[in-house]
């Protein structure tokens, strides 16, 4: 049995990081960063030393780089040296029941339709290991899926068990060069998922079932790799649709995904970390860098997001098209409210020959809050016959947010036909009087109406995500109208 | 045998705009009657349809409106639909992305609460829609939908009265019906509005032209322009407009 | 020595407020400095071609101007005989130079190409610069309107309650690098209700030489409550179309309430010369603004055109077609600030891009909050003609009312083989085919040319086969 041990809850690294914090806390964590830390994550994790050199590298870059400022966001400087980059850095005394936790939580959850099981769990009244009947039912799909090869497991895990194919495939799609915060990121990881699919195998199931209650706590700096070989295909869920109250301020994940010939990878995130209070008061600053690198022909990658959380977002999940005819899709709806800012979109690399793209957005601003598209597509001088088709539509409700439209068109190659076409409006007074007159209540309406407006993108989610998903759209719209 | 009055509309005066349009309006339907309100074009009759409902952008300075003995005017657009008031709009708004099925599921739910009734199983609920649909030759293609997102003219009419067959509102205002609609078009219309009449709902039917009257006979007819009601009587006042324009109507000033 | 950054002896040194424009824009231009890759409202736009080193600067010639008449302008002919244009003292551009002012170069039927590059041909006021110097004398305009070189209405003091304040040169180094050089131009006014009878043209043309000159020139363009005109820049050159001359424009222009100004651009410069060009434009309450420049020229060339409707019911159409190809850069570059309620705007921008060429555009509609019940569209296409050729673009909206239509659109493709083929089966040949579908495809532009003329005028350059 020792040897099923490590399951779902030391994959989300749960275990080390309390193992950490024991340790520790005992040495009076110290916060900053410096090559000693990280020399520590290295050690304390029992890396090998090319990851180690992997992460001094990074750190060595990143402090040559600037944090960028190209985004339409405004947030306080961010003091990188009074954080600790080691995972759960506070452990506040728990709450011994339901009773304690805040009242507005549980009325979210309860929105939700979340079991109360779950809801202890998410609330964390208790430890997520002694709650979770699942675990068993976790390493039951576990079995089921090693049967068939597939790797599922921490990426902690992943170095130590498979270091030839992390090695491979790490930082191979978003090197630590990329940017500032993917840079960060490579130099302190603490954990995140490792998912390999190999030759020919469909993977049986949305490799998901699991996450809601086992990704919370993978830490500020989660780190996830997915690989999926020649005609292989999986289903990949991220996120949780239930608010986490996550006191960590900074996240900088890093996903990267590789897809080889004839595969295809489907990645879905529902985001709704802590936004922070009604007059913009703490929120998470998330700032992912999240990739995927069509490498064989006929590969295909779809990213599908909903974004409802954060205090300020900063993300672009993008496929760069190596393969002939790869493809890439796009589906977002990001929600902001209250003070909440978002500055989303993706990036569609057109390298190989006949590969198409498409990128739908919809954006919703409400209360106080500001969002903005922004997105590229480049087709390379060989990239003959690229298409791409984007659409970005907004909706703003009330008259204190701001939405924003930025798309960066390059086009190096005659053949390719590319389409852009973006809309920005407000539900009408027409539309909400047609529904009132047939009895509709007015946030009722609104909800109806932003969910027809979403539409097209929560049909890529899997149908029980999306239903969660749409539920999560009216409570983050709550107290936006009237 | 006593009426019971259902709608009472005294000295009604609005404003859009800072624009009267309604200028000392007094209208009563009793339970069961059929009205018909005709005028020339610019008259504000459809003013008149969107104040009774409620709309925004109407001011009402003076005057009453009570429906079932409650004052209408203090009430939401929302609390008047479920109070029963169904107003059959003469251009219906697209919603794009909401299904015909989801958005009649919210509706008749929300309905349904307001009179402390459980919400419809969605089954239950399903089975109804289709056997209305059926009847005003709505497809289940077409209820799958978005709300009047590309349909035609005849379309759009159809799924209004769809609504109201699955409402069963005690009070219906028609704004135009027949606009936009070739005879046979016209006739499933009236149909569906002849099929509401059971002696106790009643209807306001809004028209420039007398066509619609021929297959849906109202009990009074009232000529309306500028602002109020000029001249009443019974369905041969219609064909007498029909015959001689408004003109007589608007001369006055 | 050259740059763009040189001392010059200009006109009016001593009025203190021309001279402290002028040293704030040096100043700004000192710290804004050249734009770089990194520049946002430059990424596109690389300027490391504009090899400013050698640039000079020729020297300020403002009073000789203001004193000499027609008769003294042209040295080389006269109206009865000559080409008309206008090159007093150093004789006729078509290359048949004779420092007696004599020009011979009209025997055998034959058309001096400075006549064509001079001739407008359609009814207008015209105006003519030569190298970015005003050449007098000025048309005889009618009552109400009121044109001076700037330097005059700087005097007269005309020019003092817009000059500089409409555009905010922070913003734009070229515009800050004008504001130094601030000295040529004119000044036009129309005055209340005048509605001016025909197109007022200024025709800037370069009769390029060995020297790669540098040069300025800034318009100031009142219309007063209710006034209307026409105006159509031209900017053309003869001689050695190697020449890396500069030109480099700043037009502030000013709509009363309810004015209406339509103004047309055609930049046909020299495919070595460099073209950078700002019109600012704010519209106050129930005024129109169109604008359309067909850029076809320079080997860089930029057209920014900015316009702030700051009051309600304020209406601009920013429209643009561009066609190119060789090595060029052709950008075209929008900004549209929606600041009161129901304001309106819209841009239709085509362009053709061949040979290594690289088309450029930037459109972007802000709506600022409370700027409700507005409308905003955009539409940016593009044909790409060879392999080598690029297209790139970004559209931005920026909204911060919720009570707003607005909408761009964006699309990059390559002739339809299809219709090539269609049109070869019929007999056309595929060169013929590929030119009428092109000119198919700026016709939609040039539509929104509403003078028919300057719009007949327009097409047979924006026609015109390329190299």
């Amino acid at each position: 049995m020792t040897t099923q041990k490590p399951e779902i809850i030391d994959e989300s690294g749960d275990k080390y990081k309390y193992g950490f914090v024991t340790d520790i806390a005992a040495d009076s964590a110290p916060k900053g960063l410096n090559e000693d830390i990280i020399r520590l994550i290295s050690q304390k994790k029992g890396e090998p030393e090319w990851l180690l050199d992997f992460r001094l590298k990074a750190y060595e870059f990143w402090q040559t780089m600037k944090e960028p400022t190209w985004a339409k966001l405004s947030y306080d400087k961010i003091n990188y040296q009074d954080l600790s980059y080691y995972s759960a850095p506070k452990q506040k005394a728990k709450p011994k029941s339901l009773a304690e936790v805040d009242p507005e939580l549980l009325q979210t959850y309860e929105k939700l339709g979340i079991p109360l099981k779950e809801q202890e769990a998410l609330a964390g009244v208790v430890a997520v290991d002694a709650v979770f009947d699942s675990v068993s039912v976790a390493t039951t799909y576990r079995q089921k899926l090693a049967e068939q090869g597939i790797i599922f497991c921490s990426i902690s895990e992943a170095v130590k068990e498979h270091p030839d194919l992390v090695k491979q495939y790490l930082g191979s799609v978003v090197p630590y060069t990329d940017n500032f915060f993917a840079c960060l990121n490579s130099a302190v990881f603490t954990d995140g998922s490792f998912v390999y699919i190999p030759k020919g195998v469909r993977c049986p199931m949305e490799l998901s079932t699991y996450f809601r209650i086992n990704a919370k706590n993978t830490g500020q700096f989660e780190r996830t790799l997915i690989v999926a070989d020649d005609e292989s295909y999986v289903s990949y869920l991220e996120g949780c649709t239930a608010p986490q109250r996550d006191e960590n301020q900074l996240h900088a994940a890093i996903v990267e995904i590789v897809v080889n010939k004839n595969a295809e990878v489907k990645y879905s995130t529902v985001q709704n970390w802590y936004p922070g209070d009604k007059d913009g008061k703490g929120g998470v600053y998330n700032f992912v860098t999240k990739r995927a690198a069509c490498r064989g022909e006929n590969s295909k990658v779809s990213w599908t997001q909903v974004e409802t959380g954060s205090a300020v977002t900063w993300k672009y999940p993008s496929c760069v098209l190596q393969g002939d005819n790869s493809s890439g899709e796009f589906y977002s709806v990001a929600i902001t409210n209250n003070h909440q800012q978002a500055d989303t979109g993706t990036k569609m690399i057109h390298i190989g020959k006949n590969t198409t793209s498409k990128i739908i957005s919809k954006g919703i601003s409400a209360g106080f809050s500001n969002q903005t598209y922004r997105g590229l597509v480049r087709v390379a001088p060989n990239a003959d016959n690229a298409r791409n088709y984007s659409q970005c539509d907004s909706l703003l409700i009330g008259t204190h947010c701001g939405s924003h439209t930025v798309p960066y068109v390059e086009n190096r190659n005659k053949t390719a036909k590319l389409e852009h076409e973006a809309t920005t409006s407000k539900i009408s007074d027409e539309q909400l009087f047609y529904c009132e007159q047939r009895g509709i209540g007015e946030e009722e309406a609104v909800s109806l109406i932003v969910n027809g407006f979403c539409k097209e993108v929560m049909q890529h989610l899997p149908m029980e995500f999306a239903i969660e998903a749409a539920k999560l759209i009216n409570i983050s719209l709550e107290g936006s109208v009237g | 045998m006593t009426k019971t009055p259902l709608l009472e509309i005294e000295d009604l005066h609005a404003k859009v705009a800072d624009k009267e349009i309604i200028k000392g309006f007094n209208l009563t339907i009793n339970e069961g009657e059929v009205h018909a309100i005709m005028g020339p074009n610019g008259a504000g009759k459809s003013t008149l349809s969107n104040v009774i409902c409620g709309k925004p952008g109407y001011e009402i300075t003076s005057g009453s409106i009570r429906f079932k003995g409650k004052d209408l005017t203090k009430m939401s657009a929302e609390d008047r639909a479920r109070e029963g008031i169904f107003l059959c709009m003469q251009y219906p708004v697209e919603i794009p992305g909401v299904a015909v099925t989801t958005f009649l599921k919210h509706s008749i739910n929300a309905v349904r609460k307001y009179h402390n009734l459980p919400e419809l199983d969605t089954m239950e609920f399903v089975k109804m829609v289709r056997e209305e649909g059926k009847k005003l030759g709505i497809d289940n293609e077409m209820l799958k939908r978005p709300v009047n997102v590309g349909f035609s003219g005849g379309e759009k009419k159809r799924l209004e009265t769809l609504q109201m067959s699955i409402l069963k509102p005690a009070f219906a205002i028609f704004d135009e019906a027949d606009s936009g609609l070739d005879v046979d078009a016209l006739k499933v219309v009236a149909e569906g509005m002849n099929g509401l009449r059971d002696g106790k709902r009643s209807m306001l039917i809004i028209t420039h032209y007398q066509r619609l009257l021929q297959y849906v006979v109202p009990d009074f007819v009232h000529v309306y322009a500028d602002g109020h009601i000029v001249k009443s009587g019974d369905k041969t006042l219609a064909a007498e407009i029909e015959k001689d324009g408004y003109a007589a109507y608007t001369r006055e000033k | 020595m050259g740059g763009l950054v040189q001392k010059v002896k200009l006109f009016g040194e001593y009025i203190p407020w021309l001279q402290a424009m002028r040293d704030k824009g040096a100043l700004t231009f000192d710290d804004l400095g050249l734009p770089t890759p990194k520049t946002e409202a430059w990424k596109y736009t690389k300027l490391r071609d504009l090899n400013t080193d050698d640039l000079v600067i020729e020297p300020s010639n403002f009073l000789a101007e203001m004193r000499v008449t027609a008769e003294e302008a042209c040295g080389c002919h006269h109206e009865d005989e000559g080409c008309g244009c206008h090159h007093h003292g150093e004789g006729c551009c078509c290359g048949h130079h004779h420092e007696e002012g004599e020009c011979h170069c009209h025997e055998e039927g034959h058309v001096c190409e400075c006549q064509q590059k001079l001739h407008v041909p359609f009814d207008a006021y015209v105006i003519h610069f030569e190298k970015g110097k005003m050449i007098p004398p000025f048309p005889d305009f009618p009552r109400g309107v009121e044109v001076m070189n700037l330097m005059e209405a700087v005097i007269t003091e005309d020019a003092k309650e817009y000059l500089g304040k409409v555009a905010d040169i922070k913003l734009h180094p070229f515009a800050a690098l004008n504001n130094a050089y601030m000295e040529e131009g004119i000044y036009l006014c129309v005055h209340k209700n005048v509605k001016v009878d025909k197109p007022i043209v200024l025709i800037n043309h370069t009769k390029s030489g060995e020297e790669n000159i540098f040069f300025n020139i800034r318009n100031l363009l009142v219309l007063e409550q209710g006034a209307e005109a026409e105006f159509v820049e031209w900017y053309n050159y003869t001689g050695a179309v190697k020449s890396r001359y500069f030109a480099n424009v700043v037009n502030e222009i000013v709509l009363g309430k309810n004015a209406k100004l339509s103004h047309y651009k055609l930049q046909d410069e020299a495919f070595k010369a460099n073209h950078i060009a700002l019109s600012v434009v704010k519209q106050k309450a129930d005024s129109n603004y169109h604008n359309f420049c067909l850029q076809r020229g320079a080997n860089i060339g930029r057209n920014e055109v900015k316009v702030l409707l700051t009051d309600e019911n304020a209406s601009a159409e920013v429209d643009a077609a561009y066609i190119m190809s060789g090595w060029a850069t052709l950008d075209t570059t929008t900004d549209i600030l929606h600041l009161s309620p129901r304001t309106f705007s819209s841009q239709l921008v085509k362009g053709v891009v061949g040979g290594e060429a690289k088309g450029v555009f930037q459109g972007k509609i802000h709506i600022a909050k409370d700027a409700v019940q507005t409308e905003g569209n955009q539409l940016h296409r593009a044909l790409l003609l060879s392999d080598t050729a690029e297209i790139d673009v970004k559209p931005e909206l920026e909204i911060f009312a919720d009570d707003v239509k607005c909408s761009h659109g964006a699309a990059s493709g390559e002739l339809d083989e299809n219709q090539l083929f269609y049109m070869q089966s019929r007999g056309i040949g595929r060169e013929e085919a590929k030119q009428i579908l092109i000119d198919a495809y700026l016709e939609e532009a040039l539509d929104k040319v509403k003078n028919p003329e300057i719009r007949a005028w327009l097409s047979d350059y924006a026609h015109a086969p390329q190299e």
